[in-house]
């Protein structure tokens, strides 16, 4: 009888520990608001004019790109990988959406975000197959990819003539006073949030985050989740290449890849973790958000750009050591 | 003497002429809902072979563990040479004298059986962080040759044999001489499980010769073995130490039921409720199953609403077994057939769709996903029920998860609860509500299904069986005890290196006696 009294005990002792758990997790959840909310008012209080329709519309678009690519990479990381190539990716799009947008029209917009989901699952399919870590199957790939777009383009950049007006209705859409490409991709956040919470196999990307063998065990096919998660990254980084083209007027084989930090950034600091299993797509809003407005309002007050890609590096690392769970990192070890 | 079993415990063989080399005292250890040491009091004497059985879970490792320092117990003194020690790591215990000859070898293949021998303490051999291969070769010799070995110090460790690798451990073991001035105690935890006969006798040449220079615990579970090397026998069972016996005197059936139990357990398992099995034809079936180096040629059947029991010691082959069937490992040769169809898994994915559930033995692991909520853990493996199309609907998932909830008295404050923190019954039965809740699994592996449990989540186990055999489910057990297997099966089948040894059947009211299994087990 010894036995049950030591789990009497034991479950006794567990109970502060689940509120001090679930009150780090609301913390991880809320925290990235208020940085955002205090953000906003610390650059409108050096910038009035921050908060001009205008420059509000300026920082939506800049938002967009980050947000999308943010959205598919928020699913290899809930699924604890990461895609190091969706920027690469991005700017392979825009090569190939200059270039066949003579041929196809809008349909080179839909080809080419195909051909990038294509290319996204096959990231996810080699690192399932081979099991090999993402990190460097997708870094082996942000090399590839940058050069496939350096060899089609002559290492230059495809200007879009005529055939422009197939997309120009992306870029100068505005919907309520806000441009398209914001629209679609918070539209998008909300949404992909949807069908995570009711889709049936809707959590199954937080679930190998968390528990891969677990899932495996109970015959769930880890290798397709892989696989969908990069084909899904690969998308998102389809319609990221199609909203830059769009406001760029031409395509080039290193247009995006300065998303790549940003991206990650916004992610670390909407609270997704980085080692997989919680956050989502609404988290991934928050952060880019923050990522945005800390660009813009450097920008308001004076810093230098080149001081951006530090700001963004500090930030991953500072995020990450916040949000980690070290709980569970012990545990799974 | 021994405190925790008076009746049991005769007078010790050889009265106290000499003082204990290794006295535990009053040894209790506890995990988390179990506990693993209760009040265990031994010695060990100089120049002795002291042999140490019983079943899985008595409590042998747990004590070879706070023997050499891995684990600190809750209670209780270890006195060497009559003073009293505390272990803070396991170097600690190789300066008091004690040398572990692990179940798993432990040496590092790529280097000399020297370095190997030397590992930790090769100090005086350096000069300036470089070895001084001769001298380093000479201790290695030094301490080959008190076990009479012919092994070169200098030879590497993968060009040995597996039965040299054991004698080169043995060295290693011995070498804690060196930092310690007193005889040593060399500990060999199942040391013959791997060996083939030749290699035995060579071992118990070496033990005889070990007994010259220090004192010997051998634990094993081949009882033959150890009544044939030892001088005095300790008997372990669920945490206690129950018995010491004199080898010489002692009949080799006393000790198997001093080790499985003699009480009578049919209520604990539910006997009474146990239900004959329909003359149905077999829902699964393997027919020569073979996977190399783990089982051969395995033929199985199991009928739905049967209860097949796998009795075996480790390395007997029914873990690979089960989790072949389940898809999770692969197999060579052989057919696994599923209600008349042959199927072949290549990984879970498949089993859980044809209608198999396992509940591993990695319950943390494996069997819970840990971080997710009771729903999300019970919705895990099939969640069609309670879906319409690709959607789930709340009110059918919460009505599903509270009825499995409540049928399996799981407790948890909420069903958003993370599931970490239910305790280990618990978690346990979340595991059988994800099968249970899905309406294709007609086949149930349980592997240990009651590892760690308490008794009371146990007995919820055991009755839970018995019903899921009124339900028509096919179950193959692996269980944690003989008495369990026995008890709770429609038939046992008995595997043995790799191969089914024997079957028997134990129909309510006619079980088979846990001795007569365990002639075939070992």
């Amino acid at each position: 009888m010894d036995g049950v009294t030591s789990m009497t005990e034991m479950t006794a002792m567990k109970s502060p520990d689940t509120t001090s758990r679930t009150w780090g997790s609301r913390l991880v959840a809320v925290l990235p608001l208020i940085v955002l909310v205090v953000l906003l008012a610390v650059v409108t209080m050096r910038q009035p004019s921050f908060l001009d329709i205008r420059s509000l519309q300026s920082l939506s678009i800049s938002l967009a790109p980050i947000l999308l690519l943010g959205i598919g990479q928020t699913f290899v990381v809930l699924t604890g990988g990461i895609d190091l190539s969706n920027a690469a990716l991005t700017s392979l799009g825009t090569v190939l959406l200059a270039m066949w947008l003579p041929h196809f029209g809008f349909g080179a917009a839909v080809l080419m975000i195909g051909s990038l989901t294509f290319l996204g699952f096959l990231s996810g399919w080699v690192s399932a197959t081979a099991q090999i870590p993402t990190f460097i199957v997708t870094l082996g790939a942000m090399g590839l990819w940058g050069g496939v777009g350096m060899v089609l383009t002559g290492a230059s950049t495809v200007q879009i003539g005529d055939s422009y007006k197939a997309i120009a209705w992306v870029r100068d859409t505005l919907i309520l006073q806000v441009p398209m490409p914001a629209v679609i991709s918070v539209c998008l956040v909300f949404l992909v949030a949807a069908l995570m919470s009711t889709l049936s196999s809707g959590r199954k990307f937080h679930a190998i985050g968390l528990a891969e063998q677990a899932v495996l065990m109970s015959g769930g096919s880890t290798f397709r989740l892989r696989c969908a998660a990069f084909a899904l990254s690969g998308l998102f980084a389809g319609l990221a290449a199609l909203v830059l083209t769009a406001s760029q007027f031409s395509g080039a084989p290193h247009l995006a890849d300065s998303l790549l930090l940003p991206v990650i950034a916004a992610i670390v600091v909407g609270g997704t973790a980085i080692t997989g299993g919680s956050g989502g797509p609404i988290r991934t809003l928050v952060g880019a958000s923050i990522v945005v407005v800390l660009r813009v309002g450097m920008n308001a007050v004076g810093v230098d750009t080149a001081y951006e890609q530090i700001v963004y590096g500090a930030v991953i690392i500072l995020a990450v050591a916040v949000t980690i769970d070290r709980a569970r990192i012990r545990v799974v070890k | 003497m021994n405190t925790s079993a008076s009746d049991d415990v005769s007078e010790p063989v050889n009265a106290e002429i000499e003082q204990p080399l290794l006295r535990v005292e009053n040894l209790t250890k506890r995990f988390p809902g179990v506990v693993a040491l209760d009040d265990v009091t031994m010695e060990v004497r100089p120049h002795e072979v002291v042999g140490l059985i019983g079943e899985n879970g008595a409590g042998k490792s747990t004590l070879l563990n706070i023997l050499s320092g891995l684990y600190a117990q809750d209670s209780g003194t270890l006195k060497v040479n009559g003073m009293q020690v505390t272990f803070k790591g396991p170097r600690d215990a190789a300066q008091a004298g004690i040398g572990m000859v692990h179940q798993e070898q432990s040496l590092i293949n790529a280097v000399s059986v020297a370095e190997n021998i030397l590992l930790g303490i090769e100090a005086q051999s350096l000069t300036a962080g470089w070895y001084r291969w001769s001298s380093l070769n000479t201790r290695a010799q030094e301490q080959l040759d008190k076990i009479g070995s012919k092994i070169s110090p200098t030879a590497l460790v993968n060009t040995l044999t597996f039965a040299e690798k054991q004698m080169v451990e043995v060295a290693k073991a011995l070498a804690v001489e060196e930092e310690y001035a007193g005889q040593p105690v060399i500990v060999l935890d199942e040391p013959t499980s791997v060996l083939e006969s030749d290699d035995l006798e060579t071992l118990f040449a070496e033990i005889d010769r070990l007994r010259k220079v220090a004192s010997i615990v051998f634990v094993s579970h081949r009882l033959d073995e150890v009544l044939r090397v030892s001088d005095r026998v300790y008997v372990m069972k669920d945490g206690r130490c129950v018995a010491e016996r004199d080898p010489k005197t002692v009949h080799i059936d006393d000790l198997y039921r001093l080790m499985v139990g003699k009480e009578s357990s049919g209520q604990f398992y539910r006997e009474d409720s146990q239900v004959a099995v329909r003359d149905a034809a077999p829902v699964l079936v393997t027919k020569g199953l073979t996977k190399e180096g783990c089982f051969v040629d395995v033929d199985l059947e199991v009928r739905p609403g049967e209860v097949l029991g796998i009795a075996g010691v480790q390395g007997s082959g029914r873990e690979e077994l089960s989790r072949v069937l389940f898809g999770a490992d692969s197999y060579d040769a052989g057919q696994i057939w599923l209600s008349g169809k042959r199927k072949r898994f290549s990984s879970p994915f498949g089993a859980v769709r044809a209608g198999i559930g396992y509940v591993p033995i990695e319950r943390r692991i494996e069997g819970v996903a840990q971080g997710m909520s009771v729903r999300e853990n019970v919705l895990l493996a099939d969640c069609r029920a309670v879906s319409r199309g690709p959607f789930l609907v709340p009110r059918l998932v919460n009505e599903m998860v509270h009825e499995w909830v409540s049928k399996l008295n799981i407790k948890t404050p909420n069903l958003d609860a993370d599931v970490v923190n239910l305790s280990g019954g618990n978690q346990q039965k979340v595991i059988l509500a994800k099968w249970l809740s899905s309406p294709r699994v007609k086949v149930l592996i349980l592997d240990h299904p009651t590892r760690g449990l308490d008794v009371g989540a146990k007995e919820d186990v055991y009755s839970l069986i018995r019903e899921l055999c009124e339900r028509d489910m096919a179950i193959i057990l692996l269980g944690d005890t003989l008495e369990e297997v026995i008890s709770l099966s429609h038939r046992v089948v008995v595997m043995r290196d790799g191969s089914i040894s024997a079957s028997f059947e134990a129909a309510p009211g006619s079980k088979p006696m846990p001795v007569d299994l365990i002639k075939w087990m070992v």
